[in-house]
């Protein structure tokens, strides 16, 4: 670190690149496993979006995206009928970062997981 | 050490780079410290007592080995430190009498004199509390700069660090890893080696002096570590990193090499006959009894080590954290130690790994520390005095005295003490007594941080802003994460009010079955047609009309033979009904007409039996006589100007009936009607042609009389078509007759005003055509027929003026019943039209000749029968002009009298010759006769008294005879001449009585089988007679011809 050219790495090598579709399953699986056959509780869901989140990441983790921030972001609502518009914009390098989403939808209730993966220089 | 060395340097260092330095001298003296002997001897020494312990307890329970091993270490150390005491004393009170801040130390040491469990590290403490005041005396000569020597003090203890480090790696290691590097370690090993044991004498030699706390010790040791720096210098500007990974190369080989080296030692000289006592010892694993030789080496060792360690732990006590001061007072507290060490070096997020595998080893020292210091406390449990717990609470308060105020300024810095917390963990065990000195240097430790704080930002902010350059962010476009639509309204309904498993559908009843029914009945349909002006007989028809066939002639005549015919016959055709109506009707028509004048004939013939009779009575010429039916009642009052035959169809025969001048209540009184007769049917004209002007002249188509052309007063030459159908005609009906009134089909009245004639047209001929020329006696019989098919012709019209326009008769494939567009003449329907072809002013030829003539008229005009290119014209002043169309100038130009003078006598008549085509006769204005040959200008004969000085109207040839002709004079005379019988006079004179004669035309048929001849006479109430010549007037004889010729010759 004391060197006078410091040089740093600023792209990660590909295995180790947040890949959406890995992070995809990895929410898909999590999602379905934990909200099948689940109804909506507000008092519950509460708690439960809270612990998804965290299982997320710990699962998206072992995939091994080295030097990524994951943010993982969790919204569950009951499904009464009524129209539902989320999106999302980034500022952010899009050479390195990424996110991945999935939509889970039950009778009663949606899911909607995003992860962020933001990239340590 | 060397930090007298370094000290003239650091005066002025910058805070960067003493940073820097300080890595570097961690380095240095994490080599220098490996180098050590006292490091080394404290490793060989727990090695040693492992091999005791594993003496102790066999079985090779290693676990348990490490456990006893510090026990047995402690032990050992209590031995050594009591002697040590002693000196420890003297030294305190040295300390005592130089620095204020020492009699914390003091007390602390006076307490220590209680507390036997801890007695090995206060003696540790002590002497570096010696040590650190042996310094301050030094500082104090030299006046040296407490802040640059307390970051020299940092660097000692971070040195320190480093070889506890070691120390631990090299325990570690011992058991751990097994992994040799002796290959590489092996060449080192006799360099460290040897540097070893000289350092080791160094030591010894320390030691020796070490009471008498002289300079020349200082002295050496400065000149010591001034060689070492020179060692070490060399690596300076390497990577940190790589001196690093070198480092722990290097504790890895040493490592090995201590082994190697214990091994070595064996076979080594006398001198060190205690350490191979000793590696035998470790090899044999049962020499329990060398522990008195072991002792004197470990108070060796002791003594090295403190005074090794005396200048880096010489502040350090008053770096001390509260929890490795817990670690130091209190067994139980020390494992809480751990753990926050432990918790915080996870914190220690920037920390490298190195320092992490380091703390690793660490952790396995203190625990071991921890294990061996238990035992400890099983062993002394008696030596626990209660004085000693209230030292340690006394300890904890000033500790966490101390912690509030460091919390304070350190709470951002915490990532720095965290990176010394390990080595003051490490520390803790050894400094304990120290910590009450900790107040005096805090705020130093603050400024460390703050620095140490300012330098990590800086160099964070290097980074994120050499980064920044490297990397450009951008938005990503919005995605839409979900987009979940409103439920509609039926699906809500069905949701909230209908049942599960119901759906709502529509269907519908049969709604577009509709039935449909006809009520009308079916509409019965015949084909028929119908044509308009429906004249005749064809007008209309159907399916079911026609009853005839092609056969109807036959029929018809079948009809005449046996009226009795069967209407078996008749009905044969009947059943034919697909038959063409427009071919049937023009056979109908012909036919009919065939009937008519077959039934007028016949009527005819029986009716001239009986006329003959009696018509013989009054002309003598006459061989019998027929009128025509002239009695009409739209011919009634019309004057009869002109008759004329036809030269092809004999029989067929043109009366104009001028217009009346007087007011008729008879139709069409203002217009002139031209009647178109058969001879043969006298009944009626079979056609009546209408014009509104009054004709002057006309004449028949060569070949079969079809069409009729005529002159008209107004200058306009006109034309009928006799082949148009009735129904396109006006049609009257008067009485109980159908009479169908035909205008003309052509007209140049209005269209060809430029070309055309300006005045009277006096003449209208047909251009013989030139296809009968030299062939005259065939073309009588051959031409009809021939120019009958084709209708193409010229026609010259000559009016008074002189004008002789050439028109060509012109046929259109086919009819326009709408009317020509282009052609304004053209009647609606008409076929045959009149071109303009040329024009010749015969008058500006005549007058160069005759200028004195002002009121020139042409009168007559005729062709060479012969040769079309001739023509003759009589004029008003009793000549004939002869002229040619085209080509030369033919001659003679004029035909005049025997006298050749020119007198205002018109020309009334000019007559060919039918036998002889070079002979004509004119007929002049005042009764005078003259016989021409074409080829002569003077008359063969003159007869000038012919008519007995009246005018003559007509003069005319016969058509049975050459040397007949007749003559019509103005008085209702008329002449018979025949040549052969008299050439001076006339043979029959008769003279029409009461009722003038204004017309006469002569006809016949020189066919041999059915000869006849005859003149046809107009007479002025409009009645006209047709007188047949007698048979002497009529046949011919042989070669009269001939005689005419000689007896023109002999004139």
């Amino acid at each position: 670190m004391m060197g006078t050219s410091d040089t740093y790495l600023i792209r990660p090598n590909h295995q180790e690149k947040f890949k959406p579709a890995v992070v995809k399953e990895c929410i898909r699986e999590v999602v379905r496993e934990r909200l099948t056959g689940v109804r909506y509780d507000d008092e519950e869901v509460r708690q439960l979006s809270t612990t998804l989140a965290d299982s997320i990441k710990d699962r998206v983790k072992k995939a091994g995206f080295d030097r990524y921030k994951l943010t993982v972001q969790v919204v569950i609502g009951e499904q009464r009928g009524q129209g539902v518009k989320m999106s999302t914009r980034c500022f952010w390098d899009a050479d390195t970062d990424s996110y991945a989403e999935d939509v889970f939808i039950t009778e009663n209730l949606f899911c909607v997981v995003v992860v962020f993966g933001s990239y340590y220089y | 050490m060397h930090t007298e060395k370094k000290r003239s340097k650091e005066d002025t260092w910058k805070a960067a780079d003493l940073k820097r330095y300080i890595a570097e001298g961690s380095h240095e003296d994490g080599r220098r410290g490996d180098r050590g002997e006292s490091l080394e001897k404290h490793y060989k020494e727990s090695r040693r007592e492992r091999d005791k312990h594993r003496e102790y307890y066999t079985g090779g329970r290693v676990d348990a080995d490490e456990m006893y091993r510090h026990v047995e270490r402690r032990k050992e150390g209590s031995q050594d430190r009591r002697d040590d005491r002693e000196r420890n004393r003297i030294e305190e009170r040295l300390m005592e009498k130089e620095r204020r801040r020492e009699r914390d130390t003091v007390d602390m040491n006076s307490g220590e004199h209680i507390k036997k469990t801890d007695r090995r590290r206060r003696d540790r403490e002590e002497t570096q509390e010696r040590e650190r005041d042996r310094q301050r005396q030094r500082e104090k000569d030299k006046v040296r700069d407490k802040y640059t020597d307390e970051e020299r003090v940092r660097r000692r203890q971070e040195r320190e660090k480093e070889v506890r480090r070691e120390e631990g790696d090299r325990e570690y290691k011992h058991y751990r890893d097994r992994r040799s590097h002796e290959s590489i370690d092996k060449g080192g090993s006799e360099y460290t080696d040897k540097y070893n044991r000289e350092r080791r004498e160094r030591h010894r030699e320390r030691e020796r002096q070490g009471e008498e706390y002289g300079i020349s010790r200082s002295e050496k040791e400065r000149r010591e570590r001034h060689a070492e720096r020179k060692q070490s210098e060399h690596k300076e500007g390497k990577d940190y990193q790589d001196d690093r990974r070198k480092d722990k190369h290097d504790r890895e080989r040493r490592h090995k090499e201590q082994r190697h080296h214990d091994e070595k030692q064996k076979h080594h000289s006398e001198s060190r006959e205690h350490r191979d006592r000793k590696r035998t010892e470790e090899e044999v694993r049962h020499h329990r009894s060398d522990r008195e030789a072991e002792g004197d080496k470990h108070t060796e060792r002791r003594h090295k080590e403190e005074k090794d360690p005396k200048e880096h732990f010489k502040e350090r006590t008053q770096e001390m954290d509260k929890e490795l001061q817990q670690t130091n007072s209190s067994h139980t507290q020390k494992a809480e130690e751990t753990k926050i060490v432990n918790e915080k070096e996870t914190e220690q997020e920037y920390e490298d790994d190195f320092e992490e595998y380091e703390d690793d080893f660490e952790e396995l020292d203190e625990s071991d520390n921890e294990d061996g210091e238990k035992e400890e406390l099983v062993e002394h449990k008696e030596e626990l005095s209660l004085e000693k717990r209230e030292e340690i609470k006394a300890i904890q308060r000033a500790m966490d005295e101390e912690n509030k105020k460091v919390g304070a300024l350190s709470r951002q810095n915490t990532t720095e003490i965290k990176e010394e917390r390990p080595k003051w963990s490490r520390e803790s065990e050894t400094t304990e007594s120290q910590t009450p000195q900790r107040g005096k240097f805090m705020d130093f430790v603050a400024a460390k941080q703050r620095e140490v704080n300012k330098k990590v930002a800086s160099k964070q902010k290097k980074r994120s802003a050499e980064l920044l350059r490297l990397i450009d962010l951008d938005f990503t476009l919005t995605s839409s994460l979900l987009d979940l639509p409103p439920v509609n309204e039926y699906e809500m309904y069905i949701r909230s009010f209908g049942t599960a498993n119901t759906k709502q559908a529509y269907v519908q009843c049969n709604e577009d079955n509709a039935d449909r029914d006809i009520q009308t009945e079916e509409i019965e349909l015949t084909e028929k047609w119908t044509q308009h002006p429906p004249e005749h007989s064809g007008a209309c028809g159907g399916e079911n009309l026609f009853l005839y066939d092609f056969d109807f002639g036959i029929y018809i005549l079948s009809l005449f033979s046996d009226p009795n015919i069967s209407p078996k016959t008749r009905d044969g055709p009947l059943n034919e009904l697909n038959i063409d109506s427009k071919r049937l009707t023009t056979f109908l028509q012909s036919a009919s007409q065939v009937l008519i004048v077959l039934l007028e004939e016949d009527e005819a013939e029986r009716n001239s039996l009986r006329k003959l009779r009696t018509q013989t009575d009054d002309l003598s010429f006459s061989d019998g006589g027929l009128q025509l039916n002239t009695n009409l009642p739209f011919l009634q009052g019309h004057h009869i100007s002109l008759i004329h035959f036809s030269e092809v169809q004999k029989h067929t025969m043109i009366s104009v009936h001028t217009s009346t001048t007087k007011p008729s209540a008879v139709l069409l009184g203002n217009h002139t009607l031209i009647c178109i007769w058969n001879i043969w049917e006298p009944s009626r004209p079979q056609k009546i042609l209408l014009y509104e002007s009054e004709v002057q002249c006309c004449c028949f188509s060569p070949g079969k009389a079809t069409l009729v052309f005529a002159g008209t007063t107004v200058g306009s030459v006109v034309l009928w078509d006799l082949r148009e159908h009735t129904s396109n005609h006006y049609q009257m009906t008067i009485g109980d007759d159908e009479w169908t009134f035909r205008h003309p089909s052509f007209s140049t009245d209005a269209v060809m005003s430029a070309s055309g004639h300006f005045s009277t047209v006096m003449s209208v001929e047909v251009v013989p055509s030139a296809v009968a020329r030299g062939q005259r006696s065939e073309v009588s019989l051959l031409a009809p027929k021939e120019e009958a098919t084709g209708l193409s012709f010229q026609l010259a019209s000559l009016d008074e003026s002189g004008i002789l326009n050439f028109w060509v008769v012109v046929e259109l494939p086919k009819t326009n019943v709408a009317g020509s567009p282009t052609d304004l003449g053209l009647r609606p329907g008409g076929k045959v039209k009149l071109l303009h072809s040329s024009t010749l002013s015969v008058v500006d030829r005549m007058l160069h000749r005759a200028k004195k003539s002002a009121h020139l008229q042409m009168l007559r005009l005729k062709f060479l029968p012969t040769d079309s290119n001739h023509f003759f014209i009589g004029t008003n002043m009793g000549t004939v002009h002869h002229g040619t169309s085209h080509g030369l100038k033919a001659l003679p130009k004029f035909y005049r009298d025997l006298e050749g003078n020119e007198k205002p006598v018109d020309i009334n008549s000019i007559s060919f010759s039918p036998f002889r085509q070079d002979l004509f006769l004119v007929g002049c204005g005042d009764g005078c006769i003259r016989l021409h040959s074409v080829s002569q200008e003077k008359p063969l004969i003159e007869w000038r008294d012919g008519c007995a000085g009246q005018s003559v109207v007509s003069v005319q040839w016969s058509q049975t005879r050459p040397a007949v002709f007749s003559v019509l004079d103005s008085a209702s005379n008329i002449y018979l001449w025949d040549l052969l019988k008299n050439e001076t006079k006339p043979v029959i004179t008769e003279g029409m009585g009461k009722d003038r004669v204004t017309a006469m035309a002569l006809f016949g048929d020189s066919e041999q089988r059915n000869t006849y001849s005859g003149v046809a006479l107009a007479h002025e109430s409009g009645k006209i007679q047709i007188q047949y010549f007698t048979s002497n007037l009529t046949v011919s004889s042989l070669s009269e011809v001939e005689k005419l010729t000689s007896l023109i010759e002999a004139i």
